[in-house]
């Protein structure tokens, strides 16, 4: 709880120096509702906890450059403060955050975090999967996030992002973020750090590429399997590329990481690496539909002894689908997916309704 | 009446009709006493799009003036540069990735003007004819002239 009282602590004080500015606030509620089919199974596994219905709850208070912005999802099967984070807005361009947030290095989630209304596709790449869905990649982290601008190079602009914190641990279901709202007494926890640079046309643009980096310590909890039961952290170092490019009717969107794992077991150690990727393309049709294909791909997944902790990444997968805005801020999207896992195949339909409401 | 007298009636009528519409001018407005001095155009689209604009460190809060039909086309041609369905998920993703607030919104002139008065930070747009009189308003800039 040391982390909630100094969050607590740094909230009163930053109140006292905004005081006397008008308080303002903003709430976004994203619901969706889906339903999935999956056919062709030549796998164990497929999806873990598909949310048929979920609502996605953003609220922030900002009171002069001090802000409070939090994000919950609701799930008929969970409940999670995905992010709470305590602001104070140092410029125009630059805010630091302390508290629970997405970790700048994750390219597709710095971008739409949990609403599914906000992305065209209904699920995500695999590799950018949340933790409690079988996530390989950590990305929720509680710790301090700077995010800054500069315009440079004749009027483009240079976003970046640095962020610290408390890292999610391995356990036998999976990877586990730390629980800002029930801390986890039996906890092994350490930290990562991550960093997020990429150049645009211009401050408003959407197209830009970029690189970023993330150092993760990631500690074992409980791992059960003979073969793991030795495993004691594993050191993961992420590098990755990105670039997108918006016109009016379409979008590119092009993303690749390499990835470096060291596994300390008891006696020795184990190194491996492997490179994921994903290039997405939409295309805005006339009647407010926009269709929309990804194809996911990997290079030494399959060898990988970091990847094997999570059986059901899917190495592969290649889906496609049309979204329909039918009315002002809602949607209706299918999609159909083809899945390669570690452990075997299988496809899956999905569809699903998403809205924006305010 | 004659058709010449009738002739001069319609004519006069037109004048005076034309002379009550004049030209119209759409200006930045801030509460007289507020700390803004100047914003360019391109901190008028940032703020209007809810990114932060900054005043001696305090940041200035944005209110859309809906109160006229005729406003909304100038303020997406001339203020914020896209279509109204691309500023609406311009600003949905700031609230989403950042916790941007999105601008207020004001269906009357007297809403405005009440928002105005209230904050210091608060900047909105408005008819010049609307506020040229008004010592508790101060006008920034012109943003449009027909």
């Amino acid at each position: 709880m040391r982390f909630g009282r100094l969050l607590g602590l740094g909230l009163l004080l930053s109140w006292q120096l905004a005081r006397g500015e008008p308080l303002k606030y903003e709430f976004l509620l994203l619901p969706s509702a889906e339903f999935v089919g999956t056919f062709a199974r030549h796998s164990p596994d497929t999806q873990i906890h598909d949310d048929a219905i979920q609502a996605d709850i953003l609220l922030t208070l900002q009171q002069g450059p001090l802000k409070v912005f939090g994000e919950y999802l609701v799930s008929d099967h969970e409940g999670d403060l995905e992010r709470l984070q305590l602001g104070w807005q140092l410029s125009d361009d630059t805010v630091i955050w302390a508290g629970r947030f997405h970790e700048p290095g994750s390219v597709w989630n710095h971008d739409h975090h949990h609403g599914q209304y906000l992305q065209t596709s209904i699920t995500r790449p695999a590799i950018e999967e949340w933790e409690d869905l079988g996530g390989v990649l950590p990305q929720h982290f509680t710790g301090v996030l700077i995010e800054s601008g500069a315009n440079v190079l004749n009027g483009r602009r240079l976003r970046m992002a640095v962020g610290g914190g408390i890292a999610p641990q391995i356990t036998a279901d999976g990877l586990e973020a730390f629980d800002l709202l029930h801390p986890d007494t039996d906890t092994r926890h350490q930290l990562g750090f991550q960093g997020r640079v990429s150049l645009h046309p211009n401050e408003f643009s959407e197209s830009g590429g970029g690189l970023l980096l993330a150092d993760d310590e990631l500690t074992t909890v409980g791992l059960t399997q003979p073969t793991l039961a030795r495993l004691d952290h594993v050191h993961l170092r992420l590098f990755g590329l990105f670039a997108t490019y918006a016109q009016s009717n379409w979008k590119l969107t092009a993303t690749i990481y390499a990835a470096d794992s060291r596994m300390y077991y008891a006696t020795h150690g184990h190194d491996d690496s492997f490179f994921v990727g994903y290039f997405q393309g939409e295309y805005r049709f006339a009647y407010d539909l926009t269709g929309f294909a990804r194809w996911e791909d990997s290079v030494g997944a399959s060898s990988s002894g970091y990847l094997q902790l999570f059986d059901r990444f899917a190495r592969a997968r290649q889906v496609v689908g049309m979204r329909w805005d039918f009315v002002h801020r809602q949607a209706l999207t299918v999609q159909f997916a083809r899945s390669h896992t570690l452990e075997g195949r299988y496809s899956d339909i999905r569809l699903q309704w998403s809205a924006a409401f305010f | 009446m004659s058709i010449r007298r009738l002739i001069w009636v319609i004519l006069v009528g037109l004048l005076a009709l034309s002379a009550n519409a004049g030209p119209r001018t759409l200006v930045l407005v801030v509460r007289a006493d507020s700390k803004v001095v100047d914003l360019d155009s391109l901190g008028v689209r940032k703020l209007f799009l809810g990114l932060p604009v900054l005043v001696n460190g305090s940041p200035l809060h944005p209110v859309r003036n809906r109160s006229d039909a005729d406003l909304d086309p100038i303020f997406l041609q001339q203020i914020v540069a896209m279509s109204q369905s691309a500023y609406e998920r311009q600003t949905l993703i700031g609230v989403n990735r950042q916790g941007w607030l999105r601008p207020t919104e004001a269906s009357s002139v007297a809403e405005v003007l009440k928002d105005l008065y209230a904050d210091p930070n608060a900047v909105s747009f408005m008819w010049q004819s609307d506020v040229e009189h008004n010592p508790r308003i101060r006008v920034i800039r012109v943003l449009w002239g027909d």
